[in-house]
């Protein structure tokens, strides 16, 4: 059995890829386009419950020229014939997901998304604008720990209430002081946990939320004609994140129920976090990272929904020249336009 | 023969005092129309107020109407005119002129002397509205008689118990600056450096910073619906405070707002080095 799987047409056996307008499968070459059922009746082969073994090295299957992957890369093209080729060994056993959201968006729409995004950075340097640029926008499919779990809690703090009136010449203010209690329970569902380390937590946080009807039972069969990374963050790490992620969504819930104080300051906390339950699933994202002057700049959209987040690399230059113009602009307003008033 | 000389040497230089003394205490011709709005029995008949006048408050009036303004300010000329032409009662050379400029349709008072305390901003600025509305309306004999009659008035009521001096160009030229001036005066003051340096700082901060992108998610975001349960809402009263403190009034401060400026007396010097004070509107 192969350790490296590709996806071909049934018609013309060119590489077959997923399209995302369709949700259907794609063959470049004769234009064919093939359901999923189509699909799944020439390939039947699922990735393995069981552990596989990693190889050295892995065989593009078209052209038999050797992969160039990183250690967490589950899905690439080959650098030579740009083939669509899946790693099976890395979606096997315990890196098999559970689930996967499939992109909806197409590689020409997030570069049309990032060109749009680019042009009004005002500050980013020039060359971060150029088509060729655009061109390396990537379509990921990244690991993600889904958790399920139960938290229960009490928030407990110091409210006012203040009065005011006034009586002849004084003016009074009472200050009413309240203890606020409040305990509850919430369940949260599929709480997204960035499981690479590769990807910035704080951004694939910001990339959220995914929409949970389109997720599908895993496939590697999506995964063709995308990237894909498997995790390298195990479930009981992540869950660290969750929980404090989850912690401040109830803190936060619980506070929402309290109404009428003039102020309100938590004094003591606490929420236990159970029922934990992870799940592996893969969701698409569109990354480009811009390389300047020895520091990464990460803009990622949401393969989803399209949300764009990122940050671009700064010109001070362009900052300069910008805060410049802006002050001799306000600089001729306030004196011109000035001196129609004064 | 001696002493008797000596003795008229006195008289004589007393008498020649005196004379001179009331020969620059009046030049006699008060109203001047170089533009003919008035007619000579017009003249005759404020030159007849004017005298009365200059007599009971010992302060000179003049009336000048003309448009040859030799490119002087309205201000320049009044002072000039009163200074140069002998006008003037007592050693402060005490009175005050009303000109009327044709060319730039302004009156200007200017006050010299006593008349600098009598007639504060506050009061120049009611007579020159008053008569500014009937010079609107070409009534160049009632705008006259006006004056004369605020000249009285004022006159009676005497000097302000909160006026005061001040060394300042007169409101009308602090307040109707050319649009040039306003400019330039503008360009030299620092809040038109420092509101652009701010607002440069600010739009640059918030333009680098706008570019990361906004958490959209909540708390209630992956929260199962229907599953969030109260089981303890307690609000417990625990104490109170109360203070009160004493509504302060604002007292009435005789020196701010509108009576500082009614009772202030703004003066400048002349070309002459003498010092007036006046004021003047556009009609």
């Amino acid at each position: 059995m192969s350790s490296v799987k590709e996806y071909k047409c049934p018609n013309c056996n060119a590489p077959l890829e997923f399209n995302p307008p369709t949700q259907n499968w794609k063959c470049h070459y004769c234009a064919g386009e093939f359901t999923i059922d189509q699909v799944d009746t020439v390939y039947n082969d699922e990735a393995s419950e069981e552990d596989m073994q990693e190889l050295d090295s892995y065989k593009c299957s078209s052209c038999g020229a050797e992969l160039i992957a990183d250690a967490t890369t589950s899905a690439t093209f080959c650098l030579y014939c740009k083939s669509p080729t899946i790693i099976k060994t890395r979606f096997s056993g315990k890196f098999k997901p559970k689930s996967v959201i499939p992109f909806r968006l197409t590689k020409e729409e997030a570069k049309e998304i990032y060109r749009k995004w680019i042009t009004k950075k005002l500050f980013a340097p020039k060359q971060f604008k150029l088509k060729e640029e655009v061109d390396k926008v990537t379509g990921i499919y990244a690991p993600f720990w889904l958790f399920d779990c139960k938290a229960a809690g009490v928030i407990i703090g110091e409210g006012t209430k203040v009065l005011k009136w006034r009586d002849g010449e004084y003016r009074y203010t009472q200050t009413n002081y309240y203890q606020v209690t409040r305990r509850g329970a919430a369940y949260y569902k599929r709480i997204p946990v960035d499981a690479s380390k590769k990807l910035s937590d704080h951004y694939m946080l910001l990339a959220e939320p995914y929409y949970y009807s389109d997720l599908k039972d895993f496939s590697m069969k999506y995964m063709s004609g995308f990237m894909a990374e498997r995790y390298d963050v195990e479930s009981n790490n992540a869950e660290f994140t969750m929980k404090v992620r989850v912690q401040s969504y109830l803190e936060e819930r619980l506070r929402s129920t309290i109404n009428g104080y003039n102020s309100f300051s938590v004094r003591e906390r606490n929420v236990d976090v159970s029922n934990i339950e992870a799940s592996y699933a893969m969701l698409p994202i569109y990354l480009l990272i811009n390389r300047f002057k020895g520091k990464d700049h990460v803009f990622i959209i949401n393969g989803q929904t399209g949300k764009v987040v990122g940050d671009t690399p700064i010109s001070h230059l362009r900052q300069f020249v910008f805060a410049l113009v802006a002050f001799v602009v306000v600089w001729i307003i306030c004196v011109f336009g000035g001196a129609l008033f004064v | 023969m001696f002493k008797k000389l000596s003795f008229l040497m006195l008289v004589f230089l007393l008498i020649f005092n005196f004379a001179v003394f009331t020969a620059y205490a009046s030049n006699p011709i008060n109203v001047v129309d170089d533009m003919g709005f008035l007619s000579d029995s017009d003249i005759q008949e404020l030159q007849g107020r004017i005298d009365k006048i200059k007599e009971q408050f010992r302060l000179d009036v003049v009336i000048v109407i003309t448009n040859k303004m030799n490119g002087k300010s309205s201000m320049d000329y009044a002072d000039d005119y009163y200074d140069y032409n002998g006008y003037g009662i007592d050693s402060q050379y005490s009175g005050l002129l009303m000109l009327i400029n044709m060319k730039d349709r302004e009156v200007w008072i200017s006050t010299t002397g006593r008349a600098i305390d009598i007639f504060t901003d506050g009061r120049i600025s009611d007579m020159t509205g008053r008569i500014a509305s009937y010079l609107s309306n070409a009534n160049y004999k009632r705008a006259c008689h006006v004056f004369l009659d605020d000249v009285i008035n004022y006159s009676n009521k005497g000097v302000p118990s909160s006026q005061y001096r001040e060394e300042r160009l007169p409101d009308f030229y602090q307040q109707n600056p050319t649009y040039l001036q306003r400019v330039s005066r503008l360009v030299k003051s620092w809040p038109v450096y420092i509101i652009p340096l701010i607002i440069s700082i600010v739009a640059t901060i918030i333009i680098t910073r706008s570019s990361k992108g906004r958490v959209t998610i909540d708390n209630r975001t992956y929260e199962e619906p229907g599953s969030f349960v109260l089981t303890q809402n307690t609000d417990k009263f625990i104490r109170e405070t109360t203070t009160a403190s004493k509504i302060q009034t604002d007292s009435y401060d005789g020196r701010s707002g509108r009576n500082s400026s009614y009772n202030r007396s703004s003066t400048h010097r002349s070309s002459s080095g003498r010092t007036h004070g006046g004021g003047g509107r556009n009609f």
